[in-house]
This record gives C-alpha cells, structure tokens and sequence, in this order.
C-alpha cells in the first residue's frame, strides 16, 4: 500500500468523475430549459409564480410536507398515477424549471401533489380566502358553488384568449390560484365538483364505507366546501380527520387563528363541523402563511400539454383548443372585477 | 498491518512491561485523549436528542394528534430535525472520533495540534445545535439532508475545514512508509466530505441549478454522504477492528485494494437510484441503477476480506464486545448493499418508491452498518482513553441486543410494510387510503423496534457516563461479553 500520488489522484478522480457524470453533465443538457410557448408566443407555460405561492413554497418546506407528499407524475407504462388521476400526463424536468426548491419526494404517505390545484372544482373561489376579492362574493361561492358556473368559463374557451392576451404580466402576476382551474374546466377527469354531487355524502363526515373503488381519495362529504376548493384545503389543513377520520396527517393548526367574532363573522372563517368548530361567538381564520401555502397548492398544475411528452387520458381538453391560453385572466371576469393582484 | 501489532493490554500495563512498541501506542493514545471525548461526548449527547426526536416522529405518523397543535413538534420539522441530529450530530461527530483515534494510531505519531480539533468539534456542535433550532422554528431550506439554513452551513464549513486540516498535517507527520487500507478510506472520506458538501451548497444555494436538477444533487448528495462519508469511515474502522482484535493480519492486501477502488468508483454513482422514474434524462438513472448493481464487486471483496480474517475466530464473538459490534456492521453493510441493489432495479422500483422501504435502507445503512461498527469502535477506544475498563459486561450485552434486535425488527416491518403499501400504491383499483391503512400496523410494529433502540441507546450513554466520570472498572483485563473459558486468550 504505497505510492501517494496515486492515491490522491484516484480519490480525486473518482469524486470528480461521479460530481460531474450525475451533476454536471446534467445542467449542460437539462439545466437550462426555457417555457414552451405556441407559435404566436402567447401561450407560455410553465411561468413564474406570484409571490404568495413563493412564500407558500417556504410554509410547505418549513414544515416538511416533502417527507410525506411527492410531486411528481410518473408515466402511464409505468405505474398507475395518472390512473389515480394525479395528472394527465407525466411530469417533464420543463415543469419544475420555476420551482425553488423542487420538492420532487420520495415518499407518499399522502397523495401525490403534482397536480392538486389543477384537482381543484371549476367554479371561482379561487382568490377566496387566498386574495383580496369582495368578502361577499367570495363567502357566496364557497358556500354554494353554482354548478352552473363551473362550466362557463370553459364553454367559450374561443373568447377566452382574445380576452385578455396571456402574456399581460397581471395574469402572469397574479395569484394564479385561479389560473388552472379555470383551464381545467371540462377536462375528462371527473372534476371532483361533479363529484361532490353524485356522491353520497352521508350526515357525518365519516364516511370512508361510501368509496367506490377507484375513486379520488379523499371523498366529498356532506357539509364542506368542494374538495380541493382553497377552502376545502384550509379545512383539511386545519382538521384533516375531519374529512377523513383514518387520515394520519398531522394537523396544522399553529396555521391558523382562533379569535372572538368581532362584529360579523369573516368571510375567511373555516367552515368547521361540529366537533372542530370552535364555540359559539368564536370563529377560526387562517394566517397569512395558511393563505399563502393553499396558494401554493392551488398553483400547483401540470396539466399544460408539453411538446415533449404525451398528455393521456380522455381529452386532454387542451389538446388543440387554445382554452388553457390566458389561464390567468380568463375566470377573472366571471368572479366579477378585476384580481386586484392581491399581495 | 505488520503481525507483530497483538491485541492490546492496558496501557498502563504495557508501559510497565517496558515494551517500547506498547509504550509509543500508550502515549499515542493519551495524545488523543481530550479531541476524541470531546467527540464521542456530544456525538452521544447527539444521539440521545435524536432518539427521543426518533420516537416522537415513530409514533406520531400512528398517531397525529399526539402533541399535535404545536408548531415547533410538527410531525414535518420533527422529521428532518431527527435525521439532521442523528446525521451531523450523532453519526459525523462519533465518525471523526472515531477517524482521528485511528489516523493517530496509524500515522504512528502522537496527536498534534489538538487545538484544531477542540475548535472543529466546538464549531461544529455550534452549528448542529442552530441548525436544528432553524429547523424546530421553520427555517428549513426543503431539500433532504441539507435542511441546515445556509448560516449554518457556513459554520459547519468553517469547522470541518479545522478538522480537515488537521488530518492533513498529522498524515504528513506520520511515521513508517507503510499506508494501512483503513488510512486509505479515512484520508479519502477526510477529502470527500468537503469537496462533496461544498459542491451540494454551491450548486444548490450560491449558483442554484434549475428545477428537478436541484433534487438530482440533493440525492447525489445524500448518497454520496452516505457511503463516502459515513461509509468509508466504517468501513475503514472495521479493517482496523477486525484484525486488531482477533490479532491477525488482514487476509488480502490485494482484495482490499479491489475493495477500496471499486467502492470508490462505483458507490460514488448511486445516488439516482432515489429517484427511479422520476423526471430525469433516462441514461442518469440507468446509469445510477447499473453503478449500483457494480457495487456488488467491493461488497463481496470486502465481505470475503472479513470472512476470510475472521475465519476460525469467530468463536470470539462470544468475548469481545468490539468484535461483535463490528462483525455486526460489516455484515450489514453485506445487506444493505444487496437490498439497495433490489431496490433500485426498476421493475421493483416501480413499487417501492414512494414507500417506506426507503426509510429502511437508509435506517440499514446509518445504524445497523455504520453507527453498530462506530459502537464497536468505542468499546475499543474508550477504555484506552480513561484509563479504565467498562463496567458492567452485561450492559454491553444488553446494548448489543436490544440494538440488534431493534434494527432488525424495524428492519423487516418497514421492507414488509413498504412492500405492502406499494403493491396497494400499484393497484388502481384500491383507493389511495388503502395503501396508507395498509402501512399502519407495520408503522406500530416500526415504533416497538424503536423502543428497544431507545433503550439500546440510552444503556450505552448511560454506560459511557460512567467511563468519563472515572467509573469504569480498574483492571488489566478488558471487560468481556460473557466469562472467558481458561484457554481463551481473545482481545477486547
């Protein structure tokens, strides 16, 4: 065991021969990836992300959501995830070129949520409790979402670019909250909206017995919001067992504020049931992290169609219609006003 | 090794008996002295935070209303504080003791410039102590084994770079031309780890590369720690152990060269493994997986190396506490390797990612390999630095047992648990509920095998206090497993 030289160079060679054949050679072929964009330059995805999902990205890793929920499709020959409806296709290195830090995961102690803002029901709550939007009209949709909503914006998707040309840096800006369910509208998965309806919820929120198999987990239940909704999300962070009572999440309350109703109840006010609702006179709102990490999960979509790899599934609905253009903008006319670009 | 090095009696022993070659290791030793406590005292202090974090995030993935509405013992900070408290705090300070006890034996010199080392170690544990703050208040960076804030990665550096330097100027004070293999594997995990920490903070925080990229580092990392760091130290010290105490040279110089270069090459290369049909060019992972399967070449050559030393003297295992220990974690370096092998090919990839069967390979690699030979090595070292022996045999024994029975328990119900949850995973027609009730009892299962390593550990950091307060047994003869029979004339 002599020869010094050689021992240092091969110590060195082999650490800088693996460093650059796992790290380097990689950045020179994927590290420098640019948003797609159709020919007329309009309709670029992925694009940078609005402030409150920033801040969102640092609640989700202060609090180690990573350890328990991946976010990343895997392909349809390969594993079953775009059958369990985590997206509709599988995800590209193109789709995480914004995200900082990428919290790809290696663990699903909860579902996957790659795609969970796409998930979310199709009529507009989204800049609820997340933006800045009128309290009552906001309050209105996320106690009875009007089914027939859902489907408005989606049935003129014509109108939809010519509206408001995607690249307007407001769409771009805003929340975004709201920028993918509106383009998700009409997809063939079943939008859980739909679901919401067609499901028996029962009385009590106990109600795993009810699942068809197959179906998204977990299952709608009677007397919550829209499941994914922003508000649904605030419920579950809050009060996970609430909606499914074997559920192992842990809950996120320290997220959240109890405090006396002072005049009128908020409109940001959880839509607790009974056993989590908090005494009469009281109400609980979430803080500003809670606001931003359920932007976070509202803005988390992979459902825009990359050149790249193949979009399955039914009718990938942005197949050729240019709907999923101007995502941003689009719905914001229906709720009524401008997003205000809440922040 | 030459052959003339016999196992060892007590140093003050030996000194008396005027055998110069006792006597020059005696003072070697007593050099050592206060860096390597140091070391092995908040290594120890580190692993008793991070087994009662262990047993908090155990039993709070069961039960997640258990201290629930606390922000700080969050089931998601409480996670990645464990793993941070048992990676820099337990496993690299005990690792370093470990590593600095041997560079002094092997460079044949008596330590010098300790100060480096008191002020690494002081830094370090500064820095392991905010870090784990940062993460138990929020301020976790998200990527998995580097959740350390960068303040704290700047005072880590700072201290490992002491260490560092440290051993480069003792190896070039050494004495003797021979270079033992475990010099080999320390010097190489001395140079690995900061080139390979420098390069995860470079390419993750100063120049941050893009998207999925920055999860390719975090694994190539991880990994990389994993088997250049902690591996190479353990490796390294079983090379030492083994033969040392049995008293016989190690079988093949050649072999263990093959060992060393291969391991080098190839282990350097796993780290895609993690990420198996991921959103990765598919030539990184194949290459990853193939890399893995190459490992397979210094697992056998190493494992025949130590089959072939100990063969005849395995007899001793009944005696030596450090044998054992170390026999222990060199055979489960053997299984790890081979389960990272069957892990990672994609057929069954496509099932166990995202399941818990991760949580056991890396539980097989840092505890039953790395932290049982690391055990092994205390049990060796720490009598010859108090000047005492250790007190209670049947301690050892119940440490040895309650661990081993610990790692194999949690072993098997997280491969068991994480092989059923996957094949739920896999299986669209079950809701995704299922895959998670599945898990559940296993999950139990996992929290009664933590129990016996809470146990495990704390018998031995109790039995470590004892030594460092001067507690220890006075006597010329080592403390033994089970009593020695008249003939047997084992090691420690």
């Amino acid at each position: 065991m002599k020869g010094l030289t050689p021992l240092f160079l091969g110590i060195f060679g082999t650490f800088a021969f693996s460093w650059i054949g796992l790290t380097v050679i990689p950045t020179w072929q994927i590290g420098h990836l640019n948003p797609e964009s159709d020919e007329e330059g309009t309709d670029i995805y992925p694009r940078p992300q609005s402030g409150m999902f920033e801040r969102g990205e640092h609640v989700y890793a202060a609090n180690g959501c990573v350890y328990c929920h991946s976010q990343q499709v895997r392909a349809d020959y390969i594993a079953d995830d775009i059958e369990r409806k985590w997206g509709n296709r599988r995800s590209a290195p193109r789709d995480y070129i914004f995200d900082r830090p990428v919290f790809l995961g290696n663990m699903r102690m909860g579902q996957d949520l790659a795609n969970i803002g796409a998930r979310a029901p199709a009529q507009e709550e989204s800049p609820s409790p997340a933006g800045a939007a009128s309290p009552a009209a906001q309050g209105a949709a996320v106690s009875s979402p009007p089914p027939s909503q859902a489907t408005s914006p989606a049935s003129s998707p014509a109108a939809a670019p010519v509206a408001s040309p995607g690249t307007s840096p407001a769409s771009a800006a805003s929340p975004n909250a709201s920028a993918p369910p509106g383009q998700r509208t009409g997809v063939a998965s079943p939008s859980p909206g739909q679901m919401a309806n067609a499901t028996p919820g029962g009385s009590s929120p106990a109600a795993p017995s009810a699942q068809t198999p197959g179906a998204p987990w977990p299952i709608q239940t009677a007397g919550l919001p829209p499941m994914y909704s922003a508000a649904w999300h605030h419920v579950h962070l809050y009060a996970p067992r609430s909606i499914n009572p074997d559920s192992n999440m842990p809950s996120y309350r320290f997220l959240y504020e109890k405090r006396r109703i002072g005049g009128q109840r908020s409109a940001e006010a959880l839509q607790l049931s009974s056993s989590d609702a908090p005494p009469e006179g009281w109400e609980v709102v979430p803080t500003y992290d809670a606001k931003c990490v359920v932007a976070y999960l509202m803005g988390l979509n992979q459902s825009h169609p990359l050149k790249e790899v193949r979009s399955v599934g039914g009718a990938p609905p942005t197949g050729t219609a240019p709907a999923p253009a101007a995502p941003g903008a689009s719905p914001a006319p229906a709720t009524g006003g401008s997003p205000a670009a809440p922040k | 090794m030459n052959t003339t090095e016999i196992p060892l009696k007590d140093p003050a022993v030996s000194a008396a008996a005027g055998d110069t070659e006792q006597l020059e290791r005696a003072y070697i030793d007593a050099s050592t002295r206060v860096p390597v406590l140091m070391f092995y005292t908040s290594a120890i202090a580190w692993l008793i935070v991070g087994t009662v974090l262990a047993m908090l995030v155990s039993f709070k993935l069961h039960s997640p209303d258990l201290l629930g509405d606390i922000s700080f013992l969050t089931w998601g900070r409480l996670r990645p504080a464990h793993m941070n408290v048992m990676v820099y705090g337990w496993a690299s300070m005990a690792g370093m003791g470990t590593a600095v006890w041997l560079m002094a034996r092997l460079c044949r010199t008596t330590l010098r410039f300790p100060l480096l080392l008191v002020a690494g170690g002081a830094f370090w544990n500064l820095g392991v102590l905010i870090g784990v703050g940062a993460i138990l208040l929020g301020d976790s960076t998200g990527f998995q084994w580097l959740e350390f804030p960068r303040y704290v990665a700047v005072i880590l550096f700072v201290a490992y770079t002491l260490m560092a330097s440290w051993a480069v100027l003792m190896f070039r004070h050494r004495r003797g031309q021979q270079i033992y293999i475990t010099q080999w594997y320390l010097l190489g995990a001395f140079l690995w780890f900061p080139w390979l920490y420098a390069a995860g903070q470079l390419m993750l925080f100063v120049v941050p590369v893009q998207g999925v990229l920055q999860s390719a580092v975090t694994w190539w990392y991880a990994n990389n720690l994993l088997f250049l760091w902690f591996g190479a130290i353990a490796l390294g010290t079983a090379y030492y152990m083994i033969p040392k105490v049995i008293g016989r040279p190690v079988y093949s110089y050649h072999l263990a060269t093959i060992g060393f270069w291969t391991y080098a090459l190839f282990s350097s290369w796993t780290g895609m493994t993690r990420l198996v049909d991921g959103p990765f060019p598919a030539w990184m992972i194949t290459a990853s997986i193939a890399a893995t399967i190459l490992t397979m070449i210094p697992v056998a050559t190493v494992g025949l190396n130590h089959h072939l030393t100990m063969q005849g003297y395995f007899p001793l295992l009944r005696y030596s506490p450090t044998l054992r220990f170390t026999v222990f974690g060199a055979m489960s370096y053997t299984i790890f390797s081979v389960i990272g092998v069957l892990i990672s090919l994609r057929s069954v990839a496509s099932y166990v990612d995202f399941t818990e069967v991760s949580v056991a390979y890396s539980h097989l690699g840092l505890y039953a390999f790395f932290t049982m030979t690391i055990f092994g090595s205390m049990y060796y070292i720490v009598p010859r630095l108090v000047g005492r022996e250790w007190r209670y045999g049947s301690l050892i024994k119940l440490h040895f047992w309650a661990s081993a029975y610990g790692i194999g328990l949690m072993t098997l119900m997280l491969l068991a648990g994480g092989f059923l949850q996957g094949a739920n995973l896999e299986n669209p027609t079950l809701p995704f509920s299922e895959s998670i009730e599945t898990v559940l009892p296993y999950l139990r299962g996992r929290s009664v095998a933590g129990i016996l390593m809470t146990v495990a550990n704390f018998i031995f950091a109790y039995h470590f206090g004892l030594m460092l307060l001067g507690l220890g047994r006075t006597s010329t003869v080592p403390t033994f497993l089970n009593p020695v029979e008249a003939e047997t004339s084992g090691g420690h």
